[in-house]
């Protein structure tokens, strides 16, 4: 471990700045689904700033109870205040925050990685949003407390409803759709938001993250059973539906949706697709012409054939060179290798590491938010 | 058929067959349709079953088609004199590689020079008892043909394109390095006319022929250059012969540098060059030493060339980058002209139009882009792929179907293809590109050069980079045929005079024919090649280029 440690050091030379540390995390067994996801936090810079700066405002406010939130971010500056550079922490105490809170997670079976990155970013949001609550209704005004509901909500545009409380995780991450459905009787347009932390897609062979954005936004006719109750018409009909991003995200999560329900097999299937991510991509799929840039800065990797087995890493982009992640080891590894975890244009091919969760900043000026 | 499952937008899953079998039949049509007609899958070419092995998923198989000539044509008797000399350094580069024993440098200058028949012989005593396979190569070895130049893994396979066999003729294996670029010089002075390029950044000059003739698995006759990665030890991913270049070539590699060569020069000399003091910045230096060999180091950009292409005439040549830029730039000059941005991401193909109007660029953001070099911007997107486009082409040989333009409504033909294993093909048609919004009043003010194409904003000057355009402000192009060819993601495509070359990522070629074509298959058919293949520049152009009317 400690020649490891120092051959990464000599590796990373003096390409990186002082204050940028890379550890890897020790697995309790089957916690590989937790570490990858946690590097990926941890190097989503703008995220690690603010939960640090919580981090450093909340010690001075006295002492909170332990939560998913101050165990993030102890563990985080634990991180990056070590003496060191490289090394290997223990993410005891969070790991079993998250098996306390959700027993979903206790056991030591294996896990899905977005299952818990889309866990452990609600939870924070919960925390964050309980604080504000009970900070704003103890000192000054007592209007009445704000919540969002977990998961898609619904925003109506007419501006009766409260600004809903934004806080930084929803800073970083949330993004606002919209699902546009067109009576094809009497051609109305009905407009729903619903935010969004993370855009789940289906996956095709040979495909490339374009595309796959494409057919997310996709014009789908909704007829024969799946009619749509047209409030103009007042009765089912038949309409087109498509769903466009409103608001882009600062932080782009994409999870692919590689394991798929087989009907005919009862159960869940890896697909092993071959998917291309570019390091570098727009959003064409946006309410107005963005043309926004972001840059892949994370890969949540799943290791394996199968969903209910198999290993989590990650890739990590930090000062513009590339790391890979494996529970407790850290290796520089080239830009061109993460192609390599495009995944295979072939079913049944020796190359089972495949890219399940990206994330990608945008390039813009995040001052707009 | 078998029973595939199609997904909803019509792209169908590959079959459960494993890499090594022979996986192109399933779901796979062997035709395509369109306007004028069929084209049909004629041959298929592959490397041996059980050749792929895992590591080979590191190199992308590309292709190259190699025409040679009659040998009367090859080795003129007028530079008898110049030809011995530089067959001399080709022997003693022959000894120093080791690759080759001395019968087989002998019958080399021999075979260049005074007799085949001699080489024949000679070739015949040294290596009796031969099995048959061999008597293919060697009845080959010293007439004309067209050849296919691919290379997979360890591996640069050559192939008979216009023969039903299946399996190449020859192998060529590597041991310290994988192969990953090569180009053909059908024009080629002297013997060298096959450049390859090594993901160690090594590359080699051999002459075809030579390599037909022998027997063994091993590269013979080779100039080495760049020994052991000593000038620049990164990948190389794209080589070109410089048109007209009397034996110059370029190498580009994947630190974003290119080197310009002069072929059977050892290089003696000191070979360094300066420090690059601003990766950002575009740079050109010589070396001082006249026996140096590279000559020159053109510094591109940051990061990875993925491929160039010179004009037909040499005059310019184009670069594409994992920087998502096109450069094109006066070669003789050592200047940018142009480029633009992609819309997004890495370009990783690039061709040009026989008439050095057009360059193609393909890459990451799933776009056909077409670059005007008269409006030095993106004149259109083609959109239609469903991941990364890695090659573009156009079709030299395809005429529009109405012979009465007078140049005001050029069309060209172009195709492409992708990681989503699909090619595609387009129709440039000038006048209905919709120009989107602000076009000047008044028309134009900028001297316009025939074609009535858009110029729709003011010109941007010389030497300058575009920034990448807004998806709004260019028009887009829609695929004529939309085609499966593979099973695997592709990596280039071809045309030639009679057919369409598509070639995967891991190492099949298939030939569709062009309507008309295939039925009376000759094998002896005078091909004269567009090559627009991603790594070698359209060289044996001048025939194309006569059927385009300006």
């Amino acid at each position: 471990m400690g020649a490891a440690g120092s051959k990464l050091e000599k590796a990373l030379g003096d390409q990186f700045p002082e204050g940028e540390r890379y550890f890897g995390l020790e697995n309790f067994g089957n916690t590989c689904y937790c570490n990858s996801v946690l590097q990926a936090l941890y190097f989503c810079v703008p995220f690690r700033e603010q939960l640090l700066d919580y981090y450093a405002n909340n010690k001075t406010t006295g002492d909170v109870e332990e939560n998913l939130l101050t165990c993030l971010a102890d563990l985080f500056s634990q991180i990056s205040s070590q003496k060191k550079k490289t090394g290997v922490i223990a993410p005891k105490r969070f790991v079993q925050r998250v098996k306390k809170q959700n027993e979903l997670f206790r056991s030591y079976m294996h896990q899905d990685a977005h299952e818990f990155l889309n866990f452990l970013l609600n939870e924070l949001v919960d925390i964050l949003e309980k604080e504000s609550n009970a900070a704003k209704i103890s000192p000054e005004t007592s209007s009445p407390p704000e919540k969002i509901a977990n998961g898609p909500r619904t925003a109506q545009s007419n501006g009766v409803q409260k600004e809903p409380l934004v806080t930084w995780v929803h800073k970083n991450f949330q993004g606002i759709l919209t699902n546009e459905t067109r009576c094809l009787r009497c051609e109305t347009v009905t407009a729903r938001d619903e935010t969004f932390l993370d855009l789940s897609l289906d996956i095709e062979q040979n495909s490339s993250i374009t595309s796959c954005l494409k057919n997310f936004s996709s014009t789908e006719t909704l007829n024969a059973e799946d009619k749509f109750f047209c409030d103009k018409c007042c009765s089912l009909q038949e309409a087109q539906k498509r769903m466009k991003i409103k608001k882009p995200p600062h932080i782009l999560v994409i999870h692919l949706k590689r394991f798929k329900y087989i009907e005919q097999l009862g159960r869940y299937k890896k697909l092993s697709y071959r998917v291309v991510f570019p390091l570098e991509l727009k959003l064409s799929n946006t309410v107005e012409d963005a043309d926004s840039e972001y840059s892949l800065f994370a890969v949540v990797v799943h290791v394996g054939s199968g969903p209910n087995h198999g290993h989590y890493v990650s890739l990590v982009k930090s000062h513009n060179h590339w790391l890979f992640f494996d529970d407790e080891n850290v290796e520089m590894i080239d830009e061109s290798a993460v192609q390599t975890f495009f995944g295979s244009s072939q079913e049944y091919s020796s190359n089972t590491d495949h890219g399940y969760i990206l994330f990608y900043e945008s390039l813009a000026t995040s001052s707009k938010s | 058929m078998m029973n595939n499952t199609s997904s909803s937008n019509g792209m169908i899953s590959p079959s459960s067959t494993s890499t090594n079998t022979q996986s192109q039949q399933g779901g796979l049509k062997t035709y395509f349709k369109t306007p004028e007609g069929r084209y049909k899958l004629q041959y298929e070419k592959t490397h041996p079953v059980g050749f792929l092995h895992y590591a080979q998923g590191k190199t992308v198989t590309q292709v190259t088609i190699a025409h040679l000539k009659e040998k009367s044509a090859q080795a003129p008797t007028s530079s008898s004199s110049s030809l011995s000399a530089s067959s001399g350094v080709r022997l003693a580069a022959a000894r120093l590689l080791g690759g080759g024993n001395g019968s087989r440098a002998l019958s080399f200058v021999g075979g260049n020079g005074t007799s085949k028949t001699v080489v024949g012989s000679s070739k015949i005593g040294s290596l009796g008892g031969l099995s048959s396979s061999n008597t293919l190569v060697n009845s080959n070895y010293d007439g004309k043909g067209t050849y296919l130049i691919f290379n997979v893994g360890d591996t640069v396979f050559i192939s008979d394109l216009n023969s039903q066999d299946k399996d190449p003729i020859k192998s060529i294996h590597f041991s310290n390095s994988n192969p990953v670029c090569h180009a053909f010089d059908p024009d080629a002075k002297d013997g060298h006319d096959l450049l390859i390029g090594l993901y160690s950044g090594d590359v080699y000059s051999v002459s075809l022929r030579q390599q037909l003739q022998d027997f063994g698995k091993k590269l013979v006759g080779a100039q080495h250059y760049n020994k052991d990665g000593s000038v620049n030890n990164s990948r190389c991913t794209s080589i070109a012969w410089v048109p007209e270049g009397d034996g110059t070539f370029v190498v580009a590699h994947a630190d974003g540098n290119l080197y310009v060569y002069e072929k059977n020069k050892d290089g003696t000399g000191d070979s360094s060059f300066p420090v690059i003091k601003d990766q950002t910045q575009f740079s050109v230096s010589h070396t001082r030493s006249s026996k140096s060999n590279p000559i020159a180091r053109w510094h591109i950009c940051q990061g990875s060339i993925n491929s160039i292409a010179f004009s037909t005439d040499g005059t310019y040549l184009a670069t594409v980058g994992r920087d998502g830029y096109l450069r094109v730039y006066d070669y003789s000059k050592e200047q940018l002209i142009c480029g633009g941005k992609s819309y997004y991401g890495a370009v990783l193909c690039c061709a040009w139009s026989m008439d050095g109007k057009y360059i193609l660029a393909g890459g990451e953001d799933d776009l056909v882009q077409v670059w005007s070099m008269d409006d030095r911007k993106v004149v259109a997107w083609g959109e239609g792929h469903g991941s990364w486009v890695s090659g573009v082409a156009f079709d030299s040989f395809w005429s529009p179907p109405t012979s009465d333009d007078t140049g005001e409504n050029v069309m060209y033909r172009f195709g492409s293809v992708g990681q989503d294993t699909q090619l595609l093909l387009w129709d440039l048609v000038m006048d209905e590109l919709v120009v989107p919004l602000r076009r000047p009043p008044g028309g134009s003010p900028t001297f316009s050069t025939g074609s009535q194409s858009s110029h729709w904003d003011s010109i941007c000057p010389i030497g300058t980079l575009q920034p990448a355009p807004s998806m709004r402000d260019v028009p887009k192009l829609s695929p004529l045929v939309v085609h499966r060819v593979h099973s695997e993601p592709l990596s280039g495509l071809i045309f030639s005079q009679e057919s369409v070359l598509t070639v995967c990522r891991e190492g099949h070629v298939k030939i569709w024919m062009r309507p008309g074509y295939g039925e009376s298959q000759s094998s002896t058919s005078e091909t004269s090649l567009s090559t627009n293949s991603k790594d070698k520049p359209p060289l044996s152009a001048k025939v194309g280029s006569s059927s385009y009317k300006h």
